[in-house]
């Protein structure tokens, strides 16, 4: 412990000289605004960047691209909260409760808590990242192929508690982002599915494209749809700030979601999405009053603003551990190691102690400087509601267009997402949620990849999931999940569903 | 009125063509594209080549990351792009053995390698066989026994199907006469992770991904399928050492130009480039990526290349690798 202290000690020494702290600062910046774009992701953002690291000294190119990284979290929710429009693909969720509190004048307590609770998920993730990263990462380590599909499985059963309406409904939509998942690349054979001669498509139909065509482009069409424009919110200042009622309901959801991200986070995969997704189902789940999820409910967005910061800091675990990347935005940050001639892996933290501490040590320090960036943005933020719709929308879209096309310089993603929003839009019409579409896109190339590199490795015996304990235990809590939700619906007959749409159902027939 | 704008519109036209005809090689910014994401071996390759071919041909040269489909959607992007010598290719192995793969399918392939023409080897990446440090293995000969007891049941991850690791294992697998379970992952690094795991037990692999496992004490090498042995393991053997004299194969980092681009502008930059490799900058830019510079004549490049194509489709249509 002592000695942790100590190092933390020259972390700091590191980490606040100022030409480091100078770029922590930059990535925290750039950080946010490529989270509040809408289409440009992390991903994109520090992929834009590395080459400008490459004259810089290892420290301070890691520095300032975690600081996008993590800075990006930060700024993803802004759009969600304020227009529906996810910043990037890990606040999807916050679209959902984030959105509804906006229309009822409590953007900016949405926007602080969502601030607030990412500071807090980011400080703590990172405490876990100083003092458990070996043994964690060793733990991870021992996530095959078999342990990671009985997870996505896990993800899947708890698809069911995602939506606020009928659960026929979100199943059908799941298995239909399921489907859109299977387009691309077969990783076993090197087939092309579903491509139709689009070479682009061999890559799958990218989560940004799809997250926001079918948040952000229908959202635009719906609101262009209706007879009377939306009415432009207005705002006090006592109102930005959250109640005291806001914060009681968001500090439990913080510190779980804060818990749930990092554990997500230090396993392969795009962490960062599915901690927010994994988080939003187990809030709901735990919450007294589920009705609430959906129609503005704080934890619904305290939940996952914390658990995709936390997830951040939990992919740096096997980075800075073992010298393997557990997802393409650790891979980036890697390849900029080794530009410098820093080798990455198990000796990393011995042989390079003024670049491990000074980089956990910066990672507090970005964390302090975001809160104090976000939190006065919050005020100013909220009054680009203020802009009547019939220019904000069009900017959005030109935004978001710039945006998507932007991450891979294709014009394949922008017709993706204008057709997925064309879809969302149709959808909405229709009372399908469009959030578990996402999710199945997402989730549905892991499933398959790890499904059939369990069965390479058992020679395609299914036996292999209950031969590994941890893979068993898993399979076994999702079993009982869906048992105990057998149970309570024949018992109860009327579930909180049932109850809410025959509410819904009255208030339409006033 | 309407003719004058014909002729109008006619000059326009014309003038850029005459100009195209008088204006001497380089004039415009050239475009070098990496078909893999920033970051990967491929685009930290380009960026040094760039940079050093901005220097002596006195003319901006950036890199364009056009990613997707392994590849495959850069590499259709030049190939059908203008042959005018100012858009580069920087490939990797996949760019011959995709087009195999694809006729083994029976499929339209989206691009071949005719529509390239060679302009130089870069650099090599020496590929090394490591296995665990508790595995029983201590000699690629324990291994290739161990093998032939229990065919097909010592696995191995790769960075995906026909990618060059599992090209690699697969021409050491055909030469030692053993099989050996292939488990595909999505890159070499979520590849080095599964041996690291104990999820497979061996991987063909880079050096630069393997090596501080290896000093850690957590992984082994037993031979490398370069020419020489590794600079960075001089213990280590080649399997050209061990008495398999075909076992030699490399991750190749090659430029491209579409084909039909002008002779003379490909030996233009060939000349450069062969001078910007063997500065002492690139050599040690291409050290800490673990890579050996090459720069080849484009003669010999396609020479390579062919030899390259020629074992690689052996080794795609021996059974095993095929529609799986």
């Amino acid at each position: 412990m002592l000695e942790t202290l100590g190092n933390l000690g020259l972390g700091f020494s590191v980490a606040l000289s100022p030409p480091i702290l100078f770029y922590a600062f930059v990535g925290c910046v750039v950080g946010t605004l490529v989270g509040v774009l809408p289409g440009v992701g992390p991903l994109a953002g520090i992929s834009l960047l590395l080459p400008a690291t490459f004259g810089l000294d290892a420290t301070r190119a890691i520095v300032m691209l975690a600081g996008i990284y993590y800075g990006a979290m930060y700024g993803g929710s802004t759009t969600s909260i304020l227009m529906r429009i996810p910043g990037e693909a890990a606040s999807v969720m916050t679209c959902i409760d984030g959105y509804a509190m906006a229309r009822k004048g409590r953007g900016g307590a949405a926007l602080a808590i969502a601030a607030v609770g990412s500071y807090i998920a980011g400080t703590v993730s990172v405490v876990g990242l100083m003092l458990l990263a070996p043994p964690l990462a060793a733990f991870a380590l021992r996530f095959g192929p078999p342990e990671y599909l009985a997870l996505l499985l896990l993800g899947l059963f708890v698809l069911a508690y995602m939506s606020s309406g009928s659960m026929l409904k979100s199943l059908a939509m799941a298995s239909f982002g399921l489907l859109l998942g299977m387009v691309g690349i077969d990783q076993m054979s090197g087939y092309f599915r579903f491509a139709y001669g689009v070479v682009e498509l061999g890559d799958g139909l990218g989560v940004v494209p799809v997250a926001v065509g079918l948040f952000g482009v229908a959202e635009i069409l719906a609101t262009a749809g209706q007879a009377t424009p939306p009415q432009v919110v207005k705002l006090r200042l006592r109102e930005l700030l959250p109640s005291r009622q806001e914060w009681r309901e968001s500090a439990a959801p913080i510190g779980r979601g804060t818990v749930l991200g990092f554990l997500i986070g230090i396993l392969p995969g795009s962490a960062h999405i599915i901690a927010s997704f994994v988080s939003y189902a187990v809030e709901k789940r735990l919450s007294g009053h589920p009705e609430r999820f959906g129609q503005g409910a704080v934890a619904g967005v305290a939940g996952p603003e914390s658990a995709n910061n936390s997830a951040t800091s939990g992919a740096m675990v096997p980075m800075l551990a073992l010298g393997v990347p557990s997802g393409p935005i650790p891979a980036v940050m890697l390849a900029a190691m080794m530009v410098h001639g820093v080798s990455p892996g198990p000796l990393l933290i011995q042989q390079q102690p003024a670049l491990f501490w000074g980089f956990i040590a910066s990672m507090y320090v970005g964390n302090v400087v975001l809160l104090i960036l976000n939190l006065p943005l919050v005020g100013l933020f909220v009054n680009i509601l203020r802009v009547p719709y019939p220019y904000l929308y069009p900017a959005i879209l030109v935004f978001s267009i710039l945006g998507v096309y932007a991450v891979n310089g294709s014009v394949v993603d922008v017709w993706i997402m204008l057709v997925m929003g064309v879809l969302g839009w149709v959808l909405r019409k229709l009372d399908f949620e469009t959030a578990p579409v996402v999710l199945g896109v997402v989730l549905a190339p892991m499933i398959e990849l790890s499904l059939r590199q369990s069965l390479a490795m058992s020679d395609g015996h299914y036996g292999i999931f209950l031969q590994r304990p941890i893979a068993a235990v898993l399979l076994g809590v999702g079993l009982l999940l869906v048992v105990l939700n057998l149970y309570s619906f024949v018992r109860r007959g009327l579930d909180w569903r049932a109850r809410l749409a025959l509410a819904e159902k009255g208030e339409e027939s006033r | 009125m309407r003719a004058r704008r014909l002729v109008a519109v006619a000059f326009a036209l014309a003038v850029p063509l005459v100009a195209g005809a008088q204006e001497p090689y380089p004039s415009r910014p050239i475009t070098v594209v990496a078909p893999f994401p920033p970051g990967g071996v491929a685009d930290l390759t380009a960026r040094p080549v760039a940079a050093a071919m901005e220097k002596v041909l006195k003319n901006p040269v950036a890199v364009v990351n056009k990613t997707g489909a392994a590849g495959a959607v850069g590499m259709q992007f030049v190939a059908a792009s203008k042959p005018d010598g100012y858009t580069l290719l920087l490939a990797l192995s996949s760019i011959s053995i995709i087009p195999e793969a694809d006729k083994i399918f029976d499929r339209q392939p989206a691009f071949t390698v005719d529509q390239f023409a060679p302009i130089a080897l870069i650099s090599a990446d020496p590929t090394i066989l490591v296995v665990r440090a508790e595995s029983p293995w201590k000699t690629a000969k324990d291994f290739i026994d161990d093998a032939r007891k229990r065919s097909g049941q010592i696995s191995y991850s790769s960075s995906g199907i026909y990618g060059t690791l599992h090209m690699a294992m697969e021409i050491f697998a055909n030469a030692a006469g053993i099989k050996l379970w292939h488990v595909p992952y999505g890159g070499g690094g979520p590849a080095a992770q599964a041996l690291l795991g104990g999820h497979v037990d061996a991987l063909a692999s880079g050096p630069a991904v393997v090596l501080p496992h290896i000093k850690g004490g957590k992984l082994r090498a037993l031979a490398g399928w370069g020419d020489k042995r590794v600079a960075a393991l001089p213990e280590v053997p080649t399997f050209k050492e061990l008495g398999y004299p075909d076992v030699v194969t490399t991750g190749i980092y090659g430029l491209w130009f579409p084909a039909k681009t002008p002779q003379g502008r490909a030996n233009r930059v060939h000349d450069e480039i062969r001078k910007a490799v063997a500065t002492p900058d690139m050599k040690a830019k291409l050290d800490d990526l673990g890579l050996v510079g090459v720069a080849s004549t484009p003669a010999d490049f396609a020479k390579f290349i062919e030899h390259d194509i020629a074992l690689q489709t052996r080794i795609i249509k021996r059974a095993g690798i095929q529609k799986q």
